[in-house]
């Protein structure tokens, strides 16, 4: 419908009941405005500039990272998705008309690669003149109008502000309109957490909100994620699955792929193929950062197509269920976890209560290593107490120890004990650990995640079940080698599979002393009816609360967290619910509520030199060397360390910062560099690629750094590509020989990012074992009080250097003030 | 009644300008990135222009506006009298190829070869 004549208008209020209508603005007409063509948004937006530098079509698609638009149907050209006449790309940004020699005909292009291919040059079209299609931060005004003087004065003014205001709203709510801005709550903040909670239903009033905020974010983040003309190298697993590999690439603001993501591949179709699409999961990410993903299903794949195709997320809500689901347990179910542990959650004031058990003579269990005085100590008391909290710092055995107590208590015969950890690895480590002492272990894992490689595959259930040989199993068995071989069953044959496989699982499952699995997957149905008095927690300070809860509301009545609150926490991805405390975790709430964790004392991983500073500034200085200089000396390794014995130094880099190519991300090329023929030499003096890890905070430098040593590197490229290159994150519970860390920020007049965590800090400088180079601008580093107090570490040990690698002096470089911190 | 308008002379914050331009120089730059890495093969040209779409449509070096029977589209007067150029904008739907009609300014770069060539292939 149309809008009539000048009748009844509003000067400045735009029609907004109009589909078509610009959604900053209002203006309407079919001219003037172009769909988004992005399917989440599918929004309209004018082509006038308004208040701001660039049009509002332009200004949506640089705010929302969109690149695709379509015409109006009423527009001179019609219905029309702009693309390259060419090769169909559709990134609005790179396409741009040229016009033939002869005739007055013109196509769009593309700028890469099509206006690049030789071949053109010699055909009827003038490659001279190619005419981009966005000029001067609008679509060329002769294909897209720009709204008349009437129309703009009736459209509504939109300031910038607005406009990334009411971007950021789409983001979480596509519906949302520019008077949602000023209506009351979308700019409130969500009721923060508190340490205690009146009863289950206050506390889920509390974290239900902050859990579906998260949700909600995590959904946009991933279906906004979809990636356009990726190419596909086709194979074949194991299982005969059809497996296509592709590089996803990705940003410091997007969330990573991991095994067990879903995600679905589309081809558009060509004259020789029809439109296909097929959803399956991630398998593994292999070191060319190369996305292995296991499709569903095998037929009508164009495997002899390799290019042009699309891929988007499939977001499950499953683990945000589970987490909703299990407040709700703890709020209505009073046998979900025992009364003591229920009053003390909620910091409610209980009596302190021991456990009577009769504790074992030895602390320490077989198969495991011996235990020292700290592990035992921490062993003993967690087994007489309902709560209790281990704090592990870095390298001090914090997965032998919960493997011994795992054993004691599950000789304590009160039944099953459960297992988790908020990540797959750790639960992994933490079975394998657990098997190590006899007990009969059993790891569930989530259906996706069934086709990822997993170190402990013998013990998964899975693997059990398909594994299992006795002859009453052999229907199962007949009926698993039909399914594989034919794909699938026919509907009776499937019923009966399912129902002995159910049969089975929940055997072997019961027949198990301990279940391992993720926080996330106690959740699962196969665990439903299932009771664990008995739960250790492992890496909790890593779980958000609601996360940690889903394992406990299964009868608990012993709880083991084991953790460490001065590492990093939970990934919350929404701020407004990290702001509220999301990312809190429940071992932190309890030790505000007084329970005091009990410390494991004695590392195992750094060279005394590399342990000092963290033990001084994150554990009260309490963290003891249970490894000699000697046993951390380098033999053989020639290596230009300023001081002998103290294998670290803090390298001065004057080098600026850029912003990457995302424009969402930082890199510094003079840094890059540096590490690169800090590698080499690493490598030259007989060090090999594994022992060497990379750390730095920007997935812009990750990447930058990854290119330049493969194309700069002295040594084979091979070498080049096997050092892990990283963010702090992904090194957290891991430990490399050696440790580079590129600090990147350089900036005078910005923080310093990521890296002003001091938990990040601990992290990023407790993965060496032997030694640790650090690379940063002291001038801007020494304003941050622990950046200062680390530098002067350096400053005072003689280890804060700059020149040549062969050639290090030590650095007069003035540090700054530290400011004050402020919270 | 009374009648609102809008305030002139839009202020545009340079500040803000600054910073959407460096964010649309990175879309740009990252498209054209991804693009390079991606598709290291060329693509396969398929760039001719069907011969029965220009017949009829008479070359118009007049430079006027009347355009032949091309078929599917009616004879357009420029709305803007001799400032703008008919031209004729292929597109792909699907597999088909289409020739649709559109008004571009006369002294747009993208014309301006094309007409200046058939000048002088005129004069000759
Ligand atoms: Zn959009
Ligand atoms: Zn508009
Ligand atoms: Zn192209």
């Amino acid at each position: 419908e149309e809008t009539g004549d000048d009748e009844g208008f509003e000067y400045g209020k735009g029609d907004f009941s109009v589909e078509h209508a610009c959604k900053y603005c209002g203006v309407t007409n079919p001219a003037c405005v172009v769909r988004c063509n992005v399917p989440s948004c599918r929004k309209w937006f004018c082509n006038s500039r308004g208040n701001t530098s660039g049009s509002h079509i332009v200004n949506h698609l640089v705010r929302a990272k969109h690149k695709e638009v379509c015409l109006h149907k009423d527009s001179p050209l019609g219905e029309t998705i702009l693309e390259c006449y060419n090769c169909g790309c559709r990134n609005v940004f790179l396409l741009g008309f040229i016009s033939a020699k002869t005739e007055s005909v013109v196509v769009l292009l593309c700028r890469e690669p099509c206006l690049s291919v030789n071949a053109l040059k010699d055909m009827n079209w003038d490659l001279s003149q190619w005419c981009p299609l966005i000029d001067d931060r609008c679509f060329l005004q002769w294909l897209v109008k720009v709204p008349s003087e009437q129309e703009q004065l009736r459209a509504r003014q939109i300031s910038a502000q607005q406009i990334n205001k009411v971007e950021e709203l789409w983001k979480t709510n596509p519906d949302a309109t520019l008077e949602d801005l000023e209506k009351p709550g979308v700019d409130d903040e969500p009721q923060p957490v508190a340490v205690k909670y009146e009863d289950a239903y206050q506390y889920q009033n509390v974290f239900a909100p902050l859990i579906k905020l998260e949700a909600d974010y995590d959904k946009m983040m991933k279906e906004s994620q979809s990636k356009d003309s990726l190419s596909i190298r086709w194979d074949i697993g194991l299982n005969k699955k059809r497996i296509a590999y592709f590089v996803f690439p990705k940003e410091d603001n997007e969330l990573r792929l991991v095994p067990g993501d879903e995600l679905r591949l589309r081809y558009s179709g060509d004259a020789a193929h029809p439109a296909w699409q097929s959803v399956g999961h991630v398998i593994k990410l292999t070191a060319q950062e190369e996305v292995a993903l296991e499709l569903r299903a095998s037929q009508g794949v164009p495997v002899d197509v390799n290019h042009g195709f699309s891929v988007d997320f499939v977001w499950k809500s499953t683990s945000f269920d589970r987490m909703q689901g299990a407040m709700k347990t703890f709020a209505v179910d009073e046998t979900s976890v025992s009364g003591y542990i229920y009053h003390h959650l909620l910091g409610h004031e209980v009596e302190m209560q021991l456990v009577r058990n009769t504790l074992p003579r030895r602390f320490g269990a077989p198969g495991l290593p011996e235990l020292n005085a700290s592990q035992v100590f921490a062993v003993k008391s967690v087994l007489q107490k309902p709560i209790s909290l281990i704090q592990g710092p870095p390298g001090t055995g914090k997965t032998v120890t919960s493997a011994a107590i795992v054993y004691h208590m599950a000789k304590q015969g009160q039944g099953q004990v459960l297992v988790c950890a908020p990540s797959n690895v750790a639960v992994d480590q933490l079975a394998e650990k657990i098997s190590a002492t006899g007990l009969k272990v059993v790891r569930l894992c989530a259906k996706s995640r069934e086709a990822v490689s997993s170190p402990v595959e013998h013990l998964t259930l899975h693997y059990q079940v398909r594994h299992l040989d006795t002859s009453e199993k052999s229907e199962l068995h007949k009926l698993q080698q039909l399914k594989d071989e034919q794909g699938e069953l026919s509907s009776s044959d499937e019923k009966k599979y399912k129902a002995l496989k159910r049969a089975t699982e929940r055997e072997i499952s019961q027949s198990a002393d301990v279940i391992c699995c993720t926080c996330v997957g106690a959740g699962d149905p196969r665990l439903a009816n299932f009771r664990f008095r008995q739960v250790l927690i492992d890496e909790s300070t890593q779980a958000t609360e609601p996360e940690c809860l889903i394992p406990l509301v299964l009868g608990v009545k012993q709880v083991v967290l084991v953790g460490d609150h001065c590492q990093l926490g939970p990934v919350i991805m929404c701020k407004k619910a990290a702001r509220a405390g999301l990312a809190q975790s429940l071992f932190e709430r309890l030790v505000l509520l007084g329970v005091k964790p009990i410390r494991l004392q004695v590392q195992y991983r750094m060279h005394p030199a590399l342990s000092e500073f963290p033990s001084n500034s994150f554990y009260e200085g309490t963290l003891q060397n249970g490894v000699t200089i000697n046993e951390r000396q380098s033999s053989g390794i020639d290596f230009p360390w300023p001081v002998p014995n103290r294998p670290m130094f803090f390298y001065v880099q004057m080098g600026q910062e850029e912003i990457s190519a995302s424009g969402t991300s930082f890199l510094n090329r003079t840094e890059a560099a540096n590490v690169e023929k800090i590698v080499t030499t690493f490598l030259k003096s007989g060090v090999v690629p594994a022992q060497i890890g990379v750390i730095t905070p920007y997935e812009g430098q990750r990447a930058y750094i990854v290119n330049y040593m493969s194309r700069n590197g002295s040594l084979r490229q091979q070498l080049y590509k096997e050092i892990e290159v990283a963010s702090v994150d992904s090194f957290q519970g891991r430990e490399k020989d050696y440790i580079i860390l590129s600090c990147v920020r350089s900036n005078e007049h910005q923080g310093i990012g990521f890296l002003n965590d001091p938990r990040r800090l601990n992290v990023a400088l407790t993965r060496a074992r032997y030694g640790i180079v650090i690379l940063g601008n002291p001038k801007v580093l020494s304003k941050q009080p622990l950046w200062n107090s680390l530098l002067t570490h350096y400053k005072e040990n003689e280890c804060l250097v700059e020149g040549p690698l062969n050639n290090l002096k030590q650095s007069m470089v003035q540090f700054q003030k530290p400011k004050k911190i402020y919270n | 009644d009374e009648v609102r308008v809008r305030q002139v002379a839009t202020h545009v914050d340079p500040q803000e300008e600054a910073e959407f331009d460096k964010e649309l120089r990175a879309l740009m730059q990252e498209s054209l990135d991804s693009r390079k890495l991606e598709l290291r093969a060329r693509p396969a040209l398929n760039m001719t222009i069907p011969i029965n779409m220009l017949e009829g449509s008479a070359k118009d070096h007049s430079g006027r506006y009347t355009e032949g029977e091309s078929g599917d589209e009616t004879t357009d007067i420029a709305p803007e009298g001799n400032k703008e150029v008919q031209v004729k904008v292929l597109v792909k739907r699907g597999h088909k190829q289409q020739m649709k009609h559109m008004y571009i300014p006369r002294d747009c770069s993208l014309v301006q070869s094309t007409k200046q060539k058939e000048a002088a292939e005129l004069e000759e």
